[in-house]
């Protein structure tokens, strides 16, 4: 008699549960799905959709840079190439060459934390797929330049805006990017 | 087919030209019915992206064509254009014809799937008795294809597979017996002077099988129940589980020897819905439209085609959804259930339905009161449901597009939009609803 | 392997290859199976497919540099890989850390818990053949995702704790946004309850599937979730009080829960859903008693820790997740040792799977919560 009442509630219960189950996936059809249709049917464009922290792509401004290679000795793996020379007339220091790998980047952020002036920074680019990988090789420094002096405490720092360096790399005239909305990126 | 057959003996020509005009004809409606069964099923494949991508909140394909429409063809097109790979230890011609065995086990049953009155390829006295027959011919064809793809996994997918259809072709026929028990007839569509089972029923829902009496109710369930085990559907997909077997007897398939493979699949899903409608739920019949009127009028008959069309397309939802909300059962557990509960259950409905049709006399009052009482109570049934849904949407929320970095027009970290209510459904903030 | 049967005919076992590319295995796992139809004799795993010699790679990095590979030895609860290797290096250092920081270690834990138990649970249901619930949960962990951007940066791969602290500071802003997503989420377990847990399909799969008892687990090793689901009531949180942890109340849930018997799949599903459940209760904690301060303690810039050796445990989300430092005074660790949950768990299974069948084989491996990437550092 037990087996015969075991054998209908199993039954029972397996319409309940079961039931509860479909009504669960059935309310889904009448709510809003939360896809964003990346990357052309965004409201804003992706860039200015992420958060201030977001870590992208690193870039450099050259102009704020002090020369004093802590962020290439912060990073775990030796991705960024800093060189600094003295210049025989003038004495001065100057950066002649800031090569990023981004192919090696890990975006951790220390080279970051490191920097006293702010020179080096994650902007919010993440489309970094090429063709060729020494196309993500990224320089910063077209010619030498004398390094900048480190900025007082609290000083406020004039730079270019977020990702203004990057973006002349990552999207070069003979790349095409993806269909995108608005402004953010060529 | 027979309609056509008269109209060339009519004419007179001869015994070679007629037949040799009628094998020209038959050609012609088969390529017809095979082409309308692949588009359907071509369909049903959008349908399925589209209703899966709804119910787990996102979007389905909505590219290719007007609401992605025309996914289909995008697929069919990459599928054509894929390599065609035979493993090399492969048994090549058993690998080589097992899609055509599947295809055509399930194509050809189309040649007898009542459309709209009138409206069905061949209307054999015997029609679901051949549907039956001629769908176990893919058994065959998932088998071969197990084996022949010198791959354990595929063999073990194969004989899963096998077991599985051969033992669910059980309960699905003992509840079909009901029905045909009814009707009187194994004919599918029927006209006047031959009454099918659609025409012995009628066009509002408690003239239906399905509602005539517990006894079909609970017959439906479980032929509909043995047709999605049989179409490898999940909860019964096990040998094509994509976690365990990656897919089962069609792993080594590729280009469009797996796309026969899965528009059979996808043919078989509507096959299957458009079976229950024709048994369980009055097919083409419009309500308050007698028989005759509909044989009279060309424009009625395409509103039963259209009802027939609608009623079975709600069905494939259904299998759609079931597929996208349960686990799958494991190959011991679908065995018991089909042996444990189906078979003995669907005993007991024909037999049920058997001492109803002996006790209670067709037609008569004692009779409608049970139609209408087991109309109810379905009715019931789907009210408490729909309860239940509004219940979910309440505790959950409407607006699951939580947006916690209010990506709007405003940007980033705007508070007055975290401020915005839920939609229509306000939550009780901060308290568990049980 | 032959063996004669009573009517002399003979069978043969079938050697089967789970092998690593497999929809399934949580990661590039393998297992051979050997099978006599579908009930296995015996699962032998085999791993190191994903092994990238995280261990020896500490030894040519700087204490503060080897951060950001600790996530990747777990990159589904990245905090706490990241807080037992602060732990290890603080243990040596001897800092004290600021109670802020040690209430933003617990938050950013907390919900890396809850995500981590997303994609366990989410895995859990799609091997076993329903889709949806894992497409559900992931929404729901994208909604923590866009959390820990805005705190730290990155969705997965974080670097947020640092030698004695934390590296970032919360606003009001965010703290109102995680409350959010907390009156947003409770229900949505609710609902995931009612969709799947319950499930009379699932409940057959996994009930009295795989038991595996209090002795067996704790012989074998097992820690976290799957130690509790046997039976055996131990959480590091509460045994061996570290952080703020101390601060907060919370219940640990041990098996067996609802119905079944302790150590089966179902209890270590259900213990799962269980602590996701406590985890919001401890994040509520926090946001209630978040103190002001700094976030990171004063370190040296070039960390040198003094000659030692220091085993810090967390409770991750699969276990306990010890890291075993030895230094020996210079700027790298001379040795970094990862006692994972994982591993643990992917040695018992070659002790329970006799018996089980194919399918069960697969509900073991997901309810056990290996993945390959802890397993093989």
């Amino acid at each position: 008699m037990g087996a015969l009442v075991n054998y209908f509630a199993a039954i029972g219960r397996s319409f309940v549960t079961l039931g509860d189950g479909l009504a669960v996936t059935f309310s889904y059809m009448f709510r809003k799905p939360i896809t964003i249709q990346y990357p052309d049917r965004t409201k804003l464009p992706v860039t200015s959709m992420l958060p201030a922290r977001s870590r992208g792509i690193l870039e450099m401004d050259a102009g704020l840079c002090t020369g004093c290679t802590m962020c290439a000795k912060q990073c775990p793996i030796d991705c960024i190439h800093i060189e600094v020379k003295k210049d025989e007339e003038t004495k001065q220091r100057m950066l002649t060459s800031v090569i990023i790998d981004a192919a090696k980047c890990m975006f951790c952020g220390l080279c970051v934390e490191a920097c006293p002036s702010g020179a080096i920074r994650h902007s919010h680019e993440f489309e970094g797929a090429m063709y060729d990988v020494q196309r993500l090789m990224l320089s910063f420094v077209d010619q030498p330049r004398p390094v900048a002096k480190p900025p007082k405490k609290d000083a406020e720092v004039v730079t270019a805006p977020l990702g203004s360096f990057v973006r002349k790399m990552l999207y070069p005239a003979d790349r095409q990017g993806p269909p995108r909305t608005g402004g953010g990126s060529p | 087919m027979e309609f056509i057959y008269n109209y060339l003996s009519g004419l007179e020509l001869g015994p070679w030209a007629t037949s040799i005009l009628f094998a020209m004809a038959v050609l012609v409606v088969a390529a017809a019915v095979f082409l309308v069964a692949l588009t359907i099923a071509g369909f049903l494949v959008v349908v399925e992206r589209r209703v899966a991508g709804r119910v787990q909140s996102r979007i389905g394909p909505n590219r290719v064509g007007p609401f992605g429409v025309l996914q289909w063809l995008a697929d069919g097109l990459k599928l054509f254009m894929k390599e065609d790979l035979v493993p090399a230890q492969a048994d090549g011609p058993m690998f080589r014809l097992a899609p055509y065995l599947v295809m055509v086990g399930v194509f050809a049953a189309f040649a007898s799937v009542p459309f709209g009155m009138l409206l069905i390829a061949s209307d054999l006295n015997v029609g679901i008795l051949y549907i039956l027959a001629i769908t176990s011919v893919a058994t065959v064809g998932i088998l071969m294809s197990g084996w022949a793809s010198n791959n354990k996994w595929s063999l073990l997918g194969g004989i899963r597979s096998t077991a599985q259809i051969v033992s669910y072709e059980v309960p699905a026929a003992l509840s079909i017996l009901s029905v045909v028990m009814l009707a009187g007839s194994l004919q599918m569509s029927g006209t006047a002077s031959s009454p099918g089972i659609i025409s012995s029923q009628g066009g509002w829902p408690w003239d239906w099988y399905a509602f005539y009496n517990p006894f079909t109710l609970v017959a439906f369930a479980i032929y509909f129940t043995s047709a999605v085990a049989e179409g490898n559907r999940t909860p019964f997909d096990l040998p094509e589980a994509e976690s365990e077997l990656v897919a089962g007897f069609n792993t080594e398939y590729s280009g469009m020897r797996f796309a026969g493979f899965f528009l059979a699949e996808f043919a078989n899903v509507y096959l299957m819905s458009a079976i229950a409608t024709t048994l369980f739920f009055g097919g083409w019949q419009i309500p308050a439209v007698s028989l005759a009127a509909q044989a009279a009028s060309f424009w009625l008959r395409l509103v039963g085609l259209a009802i027939f069309v609608a009623k079975a397309a709600v069905l494939c939802f259904v299998v759609v959804w079931i597929r996208w909300t349960f686990p799958r059962l494991r190959v011991d557990q679908l065995m018991s259930l089909c042996y444990r509960y189906l078979v003995p259950i669907a005993f007991a409905c024909l037999a049920g339905n058997a001492v109803y049709l002996l006790v209670i006399p067709a037609g008569s009052t004692v009779d409608n009161v049970i139609h209408w009482i087991t109309t109810g109570s379905f009715g019931l049934l789907v009210l408490v449901f729909l309860w239940r849904v509004r219940f979910h949407i309440k505790r959950s929320g409407d607006r699951l597009d939580f947006d916690l970095l209010a990506r709007g027009e405003k940007g980033s970290f705007d508070p007055a939009i975290q401020a915005r209510p839920y939609g229509k459904f306000r939550r009780r903030h901060g308290k568990e609803s049980a | 392997m032959s063996e004669p049967t009573q009517t002399g005919a003979q069978r043969e076992e079938l050697v089967l290859n789970m092998g690593p590319h497999h929809p399934s295995t949580h990661g590039v796992l393998r297992f051979v199976v050997h099978t006599d139809g579908e009930i296995m004799r015996k699962a032998v795993p085999e791993v190191g497919y994903l092994h990238r010699g995280l261990e020896k790679l500490a030894e040519s990095q700087t204490y503060a540099g080897y951060m950001p590979f600790t996530d990747r030895i777990n990159y589904l609860e990245a905090m706490f890989t990241e807080q037992a290797y602060a732990m290890a290096v603080e243990a040596l250092l001897a800092t004290e850390i600021p109670p802020r920081a040690e209430f933003l270690r617990v938050i950013a834990c907390e919900l890396n818990r809850i995500a981590n138990h997303h994609i366990t649970l989410g895995c859990i249901t799609m091997d076993l053949g329903a889709y949806t619930p894992f497409v559900y949960l992931l929404r729901e962990r994208e909604s923590i995702n866009d959390l820990i951007e805005a705190l730290c940066g990155n969705r997965i791969t974080h670097n947020y704790l640092r030698i004695g602290g934390v590296a970032y500071d919360v606003d009001n802003i965010w703290l109102g946004q995680l409350e959010s997503y907390l009156d947003h989420f409770e229900p949505i377990i609710n609902e995931f309850e009612a969709l799947i847990v319950g499930n009379e399909i699932l409940i057959k799969r996994m009930q009295d599937i795989a038991v595996i008892s209090r002795r067996d687990a704790v012989a074998w090793g097992l820690t976290g979730p799957n130690l509790r689901a046997s039976g055996q009531d131990w959480d590091v949180r509460r045994d061996i009080p570290y952080g703020a942890y101390p601060q907060f109340e919370f219940d640990v849930p041990v098996g067996p829960l609802g119905r079944g018997q302790a150590g089966d799949c179902y209890q270590r599903f259900l213990v799962r859903v269980e602590e996701m459940r406590q985890s919001c209760r401890i994040l509520r904690q926090c946001l209630a008693k978040l103190p002001e301060g700094d976030i990171k303690a004063k370190v040296p810039k070039m960390i040198k820790a003094p000659k030692g050796e220091s085993y810090a445990s967390v409770e991750g989300a699969r276990g306990e997740m010890g890291c075993y430092l030895v230094s020996d005074g210079g700027k790298n660790p001379y040795r970094v040792k990862w006692r994972t949950g994982s591993f643990s768990a992917m040695s018992i299974i070659e002790h329970t799977s006799p018996g089980l069948m194919i399918a069960d084989l697969v509900a073991l491996v997901a309810t056990l919560d290996v993945i390959a990437p802890e397993c093989d550092r």
